[in-house]
């Protein structure tokens, strides 16, 4: 065993050895942006459509003429949203696949530990939707487009008060890193304001039967419910919600954010009014290219996280084309840009010295089985990440 | 929450635990095999059920066609692979099944079967809600009670007035024994992987049409949630699952309805089967 | 090169689980289906005493290996009640709760985990890449002495003649629940160890990354080497861990095979690929015999 694993080393090191020396220095044939998503296992369906997301981006770029002429090609692993495996793809790009930077279409947990071998690599990594707050604090080359929790909930919190009047809320909220970062910083904010807190509750992901809360909900007699949670879960809340006659106001945010959402709530989505950066109304060449593209090529509709992945190629390219091909060059492109348009998701004002986002986050409602604009909100006091 | 909503909520749970855990139960019964895969065969009973729904429109086609396929894959499954393992010890069944479970899961989320995404299942205008005098019962909490009312008298009358009852029953006592006396061990055995499979499929399709999403890893946490359920029961019998089905679902619907999710409610059921082994080893209702 | 490292490293740590289970189950036939359970303890305990108490590595390491030695005796109480299938079921419960305490109880991240663990540091040199994988492999061959010792000792006698018949084990003066307790204690220890360096590898730990599903990875691992040998598990924690990412150029199926793979050897060669009177091992006898 540890012989045959020898001779492996030995042969895919003779092997870089002649790769290395018959690259010469002429012009790339391609730019190589490496993309890890989890395509199999639990997290297929967001795996999948961060994948779509970056397949389209790539086609966008090349379309116009790639990155200063030189077309971009992707190289995407499955990670099964698995920390160790994403570790292994990570090292791959860096050293098999020699990406230039790379992006995260992944979770948490895997995007977390894989972002450390990227920034000791000192590759670039622009996470698309994964949201843990310490994931951009791993170091320089680690940045996100997702919009962080912390705004979110915030956000959340001025839709409940400030747009929709609510005076008592109800928490139900989804026991991971997402959920409760969103919880707190929504809390934080209503009760500023002077709301009250009539129901909190957490639930763990994947849960299906929500009714005995939902009963319980409905005897608290709030105003509106803040429910986090991903599409099935969501769909699930809004449907019981409405059998259980609770008739409050449920806000959502981007976890509702899927096509799937509005085809497994059915009826019961209508009303439901959600935080996102994706807005379906938007007269945006680039996020209506998207949304139409989008549709035709995979049969489907867009949804939120297809769209950061898309956003985090497209934030990649432009870096690279500012700032070249070195990791210092795209890290000094991505902290200089300024109101960057060629996003899906809307304009990206600028990169904070955190290395997180700062851009302008909407409200979409349920009309007619389809999410429509609602509200925009572009208060820098509301949508500037704390770091 | 008033009573009449507890007692609501568990009858539909706990219906939903025992469609999915007497299968099981059954297979465990007779074979004395930790059956992960028959999550996957309820899974493909879900995903049969859709695609006939799809096709023809009718919930009663669909429901059949999914018992139908997935009675078949439970005899294909016992047939072409328990069979050769009957004597291994009971790791190599059980390592099998795992393996069973991740091939076929991971085949049907292939595109081309059921892909990544959930798909909406929406039958449940087939069912009328009731309105009695303390509330009104929503049609598909009205489907799954009726269908499993009548799943419990077609069990009973099976297992009570037929010979192929009898024989489970006494396979279940003693396979060599049962064999010695008569019965067609293999022929009883494949049997109750037929029903016990078709049961599957069809909470597959309950399961997806009340929670209205069918999707490939529904599998997940049924595969191990069920055994909290039959070992409950004392595994491999059937008035003991369906006892513990009742029990676990009214204890988790008095605790979320009360206090809320001190954990998850998985790991509740799991620390009530703890606690419960530790004062009978042999299960709640096991002799 | 960083790659294989990286896969070479899950490897080793996985082979220690393996063989650490099959000290539980291989020796003394306790099937535990929960034993992921004990890989988190030992990486909680490191990333706490590291992160939050600012301990070294080094004390931490040996800390996690002690404290999920001790939790894992106390968790195999229930092995004294409980036999056979019950018992798989019950530590299936254990790993469960386990889990369920890390996510809900804040004191240990709660569901945002334990984040910025540092790795191993020697003379004030961080142990990083083929230094990392050395310190694994260094770990695995102290499990693999540790497994054989038991194996060939008084105590691993003892506990083979638990695994076959307990109430004869009992009439032949072993005490049965205090081997029982030895076993579930020294298993969990080991793979107490193996998740400080997981931890410490990773950089972050999160209470999924000890779920159910990695129980039933290292039971695998173990069952398709050749449960109750000492190169069985080691060989098919290598070819199990490593068998996903070689898989790669299959797309999208590589779990599929997987589990493709988990059934053939089930069917034709249950005793696992390198199990005694295996075919592959027969052969290899025979050629060290000529």
């Amino acid at each position: 065993m540890r012989s045959q694993k020898l001779l492996v080393i030995l042969l895919v090191l003779s092997l870089l050895v002649v790769l290395a020396g018959g690259c010469g220095q002429s012009k790339p044939k391609s730019y190589k942006i490496g993309l890890f998503s989890p395509t199999t296992g639990f997290a297929a369906a967001d795996g999948t459509s961060a994948l779509h997301g970056a397949e389209l981006a790539v086609q966008y770029i090349n379309d116009h003429g790639g990155i200063n002429g030189v077309k971009v090609e992707l190289v995407h692993y499955d990670d099964a949203a698995k920390p160790d495996q994403a570790v292994n793809v990570a090292h791959k790009l860096i050293e098999q696949d020699k990406v230039i930077a790379a992006v995260s279409g992944s979770y948490s947990g895997a995007t977390r530990a894989a972002s450390a071998v990227f920034q000791d690599a000192g590759v670039p990594m622009v996470a698309a939707y994964a949201v843990h707050p310490e994931i951009t604090k791993t170091g320089d080359k680690i940045w996100r487009v997702g919009t962080l929790a912390v705004v979110e909930g915030k956000v959340g919190g001025a839709l409940a008060v400030d747009k929709l009047g609510a005076k008592k809320i109800a928490l139900l909220t989804i026991d991971n890193d997402f959920g409760t970062s969103l919880a707190n910083a929504f809390k934080e904010y209503v009760t500023a304001k002077g709301a009250e807190i009539v129901f909190e509750e957490k639930y763990p992901l994947g849960e299906k039967e929500f009714r005995p809360i939902l009963n319980r909900i409905k005897e608290a007699n709030p105003d509106v419910v803040y429910a986090s949670g991903y599409y099935n879960e969501a769909a699930n809340i809004v449907r019981q919600a409405k059998e259980v006659g609770l008739n409050a106001q449920i806000i959502g945010q981007e976890g509702y954010d899927s096509p799937k959402f509005l085809e497994l709530a059915g009826d019961a989505a209508e009303g439901v009014i959600i935080t996102t950066d994706l807005n379906r109304d938007s007269d945006r060449e680039i996020t209506q290219w998207f949304i139409k593209t989008y549709k035709e090529k995979y049969n489907l509709d867009a949804d939120m996280v297809g769209a950061s992945t898309f956003d985090a190629v497209m934030v990649l390219a432009y870096a690279i084309e500012k700032g070249g091909t070195k990791a210092d060059g795209i890290v000094k492109a991505l902290g200089e840009l300024k109101d960057f348009e060629k996003a899906a998701t809307g304009p990206f004002y600028k990169f904070t010295p955190g290395r997180e986002v700062m851009r302008p986050l909407g409200a979409q409602v349920v009309k007619g089985g389809a999410f429509h604009f609602f509200a925009e909100f572009d208060d820098p006091a509301l949508i500037t990440p704390p770091w | 929450m008033s009573l009449w909503n507890i007692l609501l909520d568990t009858l539909t749970q706990g219906s939903i635990y025992f469609l999915i855990a007497v299968g099981l139960t059954m297979v465990y019964g007779i074979l004395k095999i930790l059956h992960i895969a028959h999550a996957a065969v309820y899974t493909i009973g879900a995903g049969v059920g859709l695609a006939v729904f799809k096709l023809t429109g009718s919930f009663w086609l669909a429901l059949i066609a999914a018992m139908l396929v997935s009675g078949l894959v439970g005899v294909i499954i016992y047939r072409g692979v328990y069979f050769y393992m009957l004597d291994q010890p009971r790791i190599v069944p059980l390592i099998t099944s795992v393996g069973l479970f991740l091939l076929i899961e991971d085949l049907l989320q292939k595109p081309y079967l059921m892909g990544p995404y959930q798909h909406a299942f929406p039958a449940q205008e087939v069912f009328p809600s009731i309105t009695l005098p303390w509330g009104t019962i929503p049609n598909a909490q009205v489907m799954i009670l009726t269908l499993t009312g009548v799943a419990l008298v077609a069990l009973y009358l099976i297992f009570t007035r037929t010979r192929l009852g009898l024989a489970w029953q006494a396979a279940a006592q003693d396979r060599e024994m049962a064999g010695s006396v008569g019965i067609n061990l293999n022929r009883a055995i494949a049997l109750n992987f037929l029903l016990g499979s078709a049961l599957a499929g069809a909470a597959g399709v309950l399961v997806g049409v009340f929670y209205n999403s069918v999707y490939a890893t529904m599998g997940d946490v049924p595969s191990y949630k069920a055994f909290v359920v039959i070992v409950l029961g004392g595994m491999g019998s059937v008035t003991g699952t369906l006892a513990a089905s009742f029990l676990l679902a009214f204890a988790e619907t008095v605790l979320l309805a009360s206090v809320g999710y001190v954990l998850p409610r998985d790991a509740i059921a799991f620390l009530v089967l703890i606690f419960v082994l530790m004062f009978r080893p042999q299960g709640l209702l096991g002799r | 090169m960083g790659y294989l490292i990286s896969i070479a490293t899950f490897a080793c740590i996985w082979a220690v689980l393996a063989l650490s289970l099959n000290i539980l189950t291989g020796y003394a036939g306790q099937v535990s289906l929960g034993h992921a359970a004990f890989f988190g303890i030992g990486a909680y305990a490191s990333a706490m005493l590291t992160v939050k108490a600012g301990w070294s590595f080094w004390p931490a390491f040996v800390a996690a290996i002690l404290i999920t030695g001790v939790v894992g005796g106390f968790l195999g109480l229930p092995s004294l009640r409980v036999r056979h299938d019950f018992l798989v079921l019950a530590t299936m419960g254990i790993n469960f709760v386990v889990i369920a305490i890390f996510k809900y109880v804040s004191f240990f991240g709660g569901a945002l985990g334990i984040i910025g663990i540092k790795k191993p540091a020697l003379f004030g040199w961080t142990l990083r890449g083929p230094w990392f994988l050395a310190l694994a492999a260094l770990y695995l061959v102290l499990t693999l002495w540790i497994s054989a010792y038991l194996s060939r000792t008084w105590a691993g006698l003892a506990l083979t003649a638990l695994r076959e018949d307990e109430d004869a084990a009992e009439a032949v003066g072993v005490s049965v629940p205090r081997f029982k307790i030895y076993a579930f204690a020294i298993s969990a220890a080991l793979a107490g160890g193996a998740g400080s360096l997981y931890a410490h590898f990773l950089g972050s730990v999160f209470p999924d990354h000890f779920a159910f599903v990695e129980s039933i990875g290292i039971m695998s691992m173990v069952v398709f080497g050749g449960i109750g040998t000492l190169r069985g598990p080691v060989v098919g924690a290598f070819i199990l861990k490593a068998l996903p990412e070689y898989l790669r150029f299959v797309g999208d199926y590589r779990y599929a095979i997987y589990g493709g793979v988990l059934v053939l050897m089930m069917l034709f060669q249950p005793q696992g690929i390198l199990g005694d009177n295996s075919w592959l091992w027969n052969k290899i006898r025979r050629r060290i015999n000529d």
